[in-house]
């Protein structure tokens, strides 16, 4: 950091002011509120907390919304988009999902100290799918295949740089009750336990030798090139609710190894926990294991498999869930040999559980088409959409920023054509803290996946150029479209 | 014969879960008053109000207007039963005989297992009518057949139609895994095609073979038999085709055939993903297509790109378009699903509807029996809680036969 201080100064001194601008810019995560104002004149705005608004504006001052409503000033000087024909919603919210990385996985069994931001391809077309299917924020975390996971991040689906594309960083740690390949659910559950046992007697020692007078934490510290600000290089007593380690006040907190601090920040309740469970018994070792060590109150349980079945259980605890995979899962009366259907998001609503949804991918299960089979299975459109939207930005801890549309949240405004749930439903813009950043009309990937014209960057390949060739040739179907498409699947096995 | 139809009885689940009721009940019911607030009985007909009365296995009356009386069922709609003409019932199943390229006389009927899961699965999405047939690892796979997808759990009760049409593929499943014999002995294997070429090598050799045993005043063994008789039209040519270049391939086939004045085919291209590509070319050769589930990001099997508006590119240029789930039923997968799509794509809702109900069952020759709702047809119907093939409605009851085999919301 100091380093990075340095050559900034150095910069500021040799270099034109311009160019120091740019790079104080890149260098501040999540400073990109632009100037300037919009205003959007939508044909309906659905604000999800408030009323629907019938031929409203929407005025984004800076990035932030500064009104809404039917009739609302417009300053003078603002520029103006034309949504009369469109539906406005605020952007969906992707509740955790581990696309859009190299990998989703990292194979060390406890890795909290590693962070989603350095996997993270801002040129990934998975973000370029989830603008076209209206998410604007994206939670961002490692795939289940880990006991502890990396530091996830919260994004915006735009940007060239992860900086630019932040929203909140180091948003929360995955730690997954589902056992990891190669393990067993006992091993799993000791491992999970004992990344905990493992911080304690971490902490626990550097105390002892803080006490004896040695100063080994400190020079590591200092060899690992950390220094204090002026909280950090303060001693505070563990503020966890599960345990205790007598003495930690007197180790400056900035002595911790990076290694351990993020797990300390976990127990201590200050940033999100979540946790995949496979299925229900999984759901019991999170529980124990977050109850364990004081973060249950910043738990999500990230839901797949037979997990409702330990809904009493998670509705008891007063868990908000994630549900990924399908909604339906079949169940075979062992005795009756009957076929059941049982549809989850049901489950934890009837249990009074705060559920998210998560979509499988852009073209058939985004997130509005989750929503909409929830209508499909009788729940209201506003409950529905609850579960896309403000519950996600709830669970991720972003709901005073986005997830509604009112005055003082970002300016992120997803224009459709009709019902998003229906047929006529599609996004055609997309506006992120007041800036236009998706159009269908110039969307070339839309006119490929939709229409079947040939991709960008790609051999073109016209069907009327071998129409008489009765040989076949170039028609050979191989490997002449576009690549990159194979990556929006997520690995998390 | 309804009233052996007893494997289910009308479920009281809750509406939100389609279970199937446990007691099996001696007697169907042999009379049903169904009331629908909209009835799509066929493509571009809509009944308002509809009070459908069903008798003995086959609807007999379709009125528009105020019930009269009380309704055994009730929802917001009603369509045919849906028929997939692709189906698959079970994933893991290897339906084709590879002792030989050619099985033409090979029937699928003998190895189906009426007891699977996937029959079940298929019904609660509304499918009561399938083709399945030998997929599709040699070159002529046999004989597909129609059947119920419900009802007693026989070949007599749920048969629609044997010998249906005549299955085969082109591209390169019918070869993948298949090696040349090089320095080893011929050995079985190695005996197969193992190129795109030999594939249509082996269909060409074999109808050749038969037309010419014709000629000559022999008489055909089985397998010839079924060759000539689809030559001859008289059953179609259900031919999965997924890339450009295998679509060409069966349609230059069938050319070639006619050219030659061997015989004209009715060729059905199945999974025909890549069919937008040059529609004209189907218009030419009067073939029509069912078409694969759509993929999530544009590529299928065979790694042919299928996208979005391909079925109404299809039907924009007149060819008959069925579409298909494959037998898929989880997810964003199903066939109610796939219609969504393909409207999203531009299909209008009549052909949409035509796509898995009326086109399917012409092409399998059962449009006498399913397909419609009108009188005289099998009373097989499902029953949406909203507009049919939306991502907000879903099937909420089927009757298949008569029967109501699953659900059957009674506000």
């Amino acid at each position: 950091m100091i380093y990075l201080t340095r050559r900034a100064q150095r910069t500021m001194k040799h270099t034109s002011a311009l160019l120091a601008a740019l790079l104080l810019l890149a260098a501040t995560p999540s400073a990109s509120a632009l100037d300037g104002t919009l205003v959007i004149e939508a044909g309906k705005i659905v604000t999800l907390t408030g009323e629907v608004i019938e031929g409203g504006k929407i005025v984004i001052v800076d990035g932030r919304i500064t009104a809404i409503g039917a009739d609302v000033a417009v300053p003078w000087d603002a520029d103006h988009l034309d949504a009369t024909d469109l539906i406005a919603y605020p952007g969906f919210i992707e509740a955790i999902t581990s696309s859009g990385m190299d990998r989703p996985n990292e194979n060390v069994d406890v890795a909290p100290f590693l962070d989603v931001r350095d996997s993270i391809d801002p040129v990934n077309v998975y973000f370029e799918d989830a603008l076209r299917s209206g998410v604007t924020t994206l939670n961002i975390q490692q795939g289940s295949a880990c006991v502890v996971g990396a530091r996830g991040h919260v994004v915006k689906p735009i940007g060239r740089t992860v900086e630019e594309m932040s929203i909140r960083p180091r948003a929360g740690i995955v730690l997954s009750a589902t056992p990891k390949r190669g393990k067993s659910r006992a091993t799993q559950a000791q491992a999970l336990r004992g990344a905990f046992d493992g911080l304690r007697r971490y902490l626990e020692g550097v105390v002892a030798d803080t006490k004896a007078g040695n100063d080994y934490a400190k020079r590591e510290a200092m060899y690992q090139g950390r220094e204090p600000d002026e909280e950090s290089s303060k001693g505070r007593k563990l503020e966890c609710s599960g345990w205790d380690v007598e003495g930690l006040k007197l180790v400056p907190r900035w002595e911790l190894d990076d290694k351990q601090a993020p797990l300390v920040s976990l127990v201590e309740g200050r940033i999100p926990a979540f946790i995949y469970c496979g299925g229900a018994m999984d759901v019991r070792v999170a529980i124990e294991v977050a109850e364990a060590n004081g973060f249950l109150h910043k738990t999500t349980l990230v839901l797949s498999g037979d997990s409702d079945r330990a809904v009493d259980l998670i509705a008891e605890r007063g868990l908000p869930v994630i549900l990924t995979g399908a909604l339906t899962r079949s169940e075979i009366d062992e005795e009756t040999d009957e076929l059941e259907d049982i549809f989850l998001p049901e489950i934890y609503a009837e249990a009074g559980v705060r559920f998210a949804l998560r979509s499988n991918n852009a073209t058939t299960e985004s997130l509005a088409y989750q929503a909409a089979r929830c209508v499909a299975h009788g729940m209201s459109r506003e409950d529905a959409l609850r579960a896309i939207s403000i519950t996600p930005a709830e669970i991720i801890g972003v709901a005073k920023r986005v997830g509604s549309l009112a005055v003082g949240m970002d300016g992120n405004v997803v224009l459709y054509t009709g019902d998003p749930f229906s047929v006529d439903g599609v996004v055609q813009r997309v506006i992120i803290e007041g800036e236009e950043v998706y159009d269908r009309a110039t969307d070339s990937r839309v006119r490929h996946l939709e229409q079947g014209e040939a991709p960008d960057n790609t051999e073109p390949n016209d069907p009327e150029s071998s129409e008489d060739g009765e040989s076949g040739d170039g028609e050979s179907g191989d490997g002449e479209e576009g690549d990159g498409e194979e990556g929006d699947d997520e690995k998390e096995g | 014969m309804i009233s052996s139809l007893s494997l289910f009885a009308l479920s009281l689940a809750p509406a939100t879960t389609l279970c199937s009721a446990a007691v099996p009940t001696e007697h169907a019911a042999e009379r049903l008053v169904i009331f629908a607030e909209r009835a799509f009985t066929q493509p571009g007909e809509v009944v308002e109000n509809a009070t459908i009365i069903v008798e003995d296995g086959k609807i007999t009356s379709v009125r528009g207007g105020t019930l009269a009386g009380d309704a055994d069922l009730r929802a917001a709609c009603v369509t045919a039963g849906l028929v997939d003409m692709s189906f698959r019932y079970s994933r893991h199943q290897n339906t084709v005989e590879q002792s030989a390229e050619i099985t033409a006389a090979a029937r699928i009927t003998p190895m189906l297992d009426l007891h699977a899961r996937g029959w079940e699965r298929a019904l609660r999405q509304g499918i009561t009518t399938v083709a399945v047939f030998p997929v599709d690892r040699n070159v002529v796979g046999g004989q597909g057949a129609v059947l119920k997808t419900g009802g007693e759990a026989t070949l007599e009760a749920r048969l629609l139609r044997a010998d249906a049409f005549l299955r085969g593929a082109m591209g390169s499943e019918p070869s993948s895994g298949n090696r040349s014999s090089g320095a080893r002995p011929a050995n079985f294997y190695a005996r197969r095609p193992t190129t795109r070429m030999g594939v249509e090598w082996e269909w060409r050799k074999a109808f050749y073979d038969a037309w010419q045993a014709e000629q000559r005043g022999e008489e055909p063994d089985a397998n010839q038999a079924e060759l000539l008789r689809a030559l001859s039209g008289e059953t179609p040519v259900f031919i999965q085709a997924w890339a450009t270049q295998d679509i060409r391939t069966a349609v230059f086939f069938a050319e070639e055939m006619a050219a030659e004045g061997m015989g004209t085919m009715r060729l059905i291209i199945d999974a025909g993903a890549e069919a937008w590509r040059e529609p004209d070319l189907l218009v030419r050769s009067k073939a029509a297509v069912c078409l694969p589930p759509l993929p999530a990001a544009g590529r299928t099997t065979e790694r042919a790109f299928m996208s979005m508006n391909t079925a109404a590119k299809l039907h924009a240029a007149g060819v008959p378009v069925a579409l298909s789930a494959h037998g898929n039923s989880g997810s964003g997968n199903t066939l109610a699903e796939q219609v969504f799509y393909a409207r999203r794509g531009g299909l209008p809702f009549d052909a949409a509807l035509a796509a898995v109900t009326t086109v399917p069952a012409t092409l399998l020759g059962v449009s006498d029996r399913v397909g419609t709702i009108a009188d005289g047809r099998d009373a097989d119907l499902v029953l949406w809680n909203g507009t049919p093939f939306e991502l907000t409605s879903r099937p909420v009851g089927v009757v298949l036969n008569g029967v109501t085999l699953i659900g059957g919301e009674t506000d």
